[in-house]
């Protein structure tokens, strides 16, 4: 398997979602999570929205996964950040990418630490999270 | 309705700063395994199933039983399923999270949740006032060691 890019700028390798009334339900479930703006259609209507929503830590999920795909073997997730700005339904097609902003030794020298600017876009490529990850990638990971 | 907002912000003022600790119990491989699933999370990635997805502690919105139907707002949802926060008639929807893995969680561990109101505010928006709060969780094991810093924004209409 080819590592990837570790270099300042690079981009991670895009992950595209399509999230589907299944897939939120059963998020609810497995989160305790009976708010029906996120299952039940014609309360989000009743609320404005066009379908259920997806919900804010499946959002997270998603650049998670973003990350956990690009990251090389042995590395570490430290942190995730990101911000829900604006909502996605069933049948959006929802693209995470990412670009490396700071890489810099670990402070035991064992390996780097990697900053990832993170996006989250629908298929009209409106902004629907915003975010960044923090990366030990362990020595000899990556290739750069 | 903004009467109401302003009264549940007083009322989440009141709480700012005060802390809640809350045994969530031990944790299981199969809820690991569901979130994972859920989330469509890859199980042939070669994730260790007996530990949790990353985002799992920080995604789960109750660990009880839950309050009987009766007892939910109209939304669905219960102070209970709402980090435990004296909400009533107030629409709350996540806005982020910003969540520091201190240690692996597996499957096993009894997990303790402490959980801040560290600030809120009440804001006017083109739809009306609207409140958010920023609070803090900490989850530690049976041991006390921290497993992860959960730094949360809700947005409650």
């Amino acid at each position: 398997m080819n590592e990837p890019a570790l270099t300042l700028d690079a981009s991670i390798a895009p992950l595209t979602v399509r999230p589907t009334t299944i897939q939120l339900f059963r998020f609810s479930a497995a989160t305790w999570n009976a708010h029906r703006i996120h299952y039940d259609q014609t309360y989000a209507r009743h609320e404005g929205y066009p379908d259920v929503l997806v919900q804010s830590h499946l959002h997270g999920c998603f650049l998670s996964r973003a990350v956990r795909q690009w990251a090389p073997a042995g590395s570490v997730l430290r942190r995730l950040r990101w911000e829900n700005r604006g909502i996605a339904v069933p049948g959006d097609e929802l693209t995470v990418t990412g670009t490396i902003t700071s890489i810099e030794l670990a402070d035991d020298g064992g390996g780097r630490v990697v900053q990832i600017a993170l996006e989250e876009h629908n298929q009209d490529d409106e902004l629907c999270a915003r975010g960044s990850a923090e990366v030990l990638v362990a020595e000899g990971g990556g290739d750069g | 309705m903004s009467e109401h907002i302003t009264g549940q912000y007083e009322l989440l003022q009141t709480v700012v700063g005060t802390e809640n600790t809350t045994r969530l119990g031990h944790l299981s491989e199969m809820d690991f395994s569901r979130f994972a699933t859920a989330a469509g999370i890859d199980p042939a990635d070669g994730a260790d199933p007996a530990v949790a997805p990353h985002l799992y502690l920080g995604s789960v919105m109750g660990w009880g039983a839950g309050a009987p139907e009766a007892d939910l707002a109209v939304d669905g949802t219960s102070t209970t399923e709402t980090r435990g926060f004296p909400l009533t008639g107030v629409r709350l929807m996540g806005a982020g999270q910003d969540l520091e893995f201190h240690t692996p969680v597996r499957a096993g561990m009894e997990v303790t949740e402490t959980t801040r109101l560290d600030d809120v505010q009440l804001k006017e928006g083109s739809s009306g006032q609207f409140i958010t709060l920023h609070l803090v969780r900490r989850f530690r094991d049976e041991n006390g060691t921290l497993l992860l810093t959960c730094r949360e924004t809700f947005i409650g209409r």
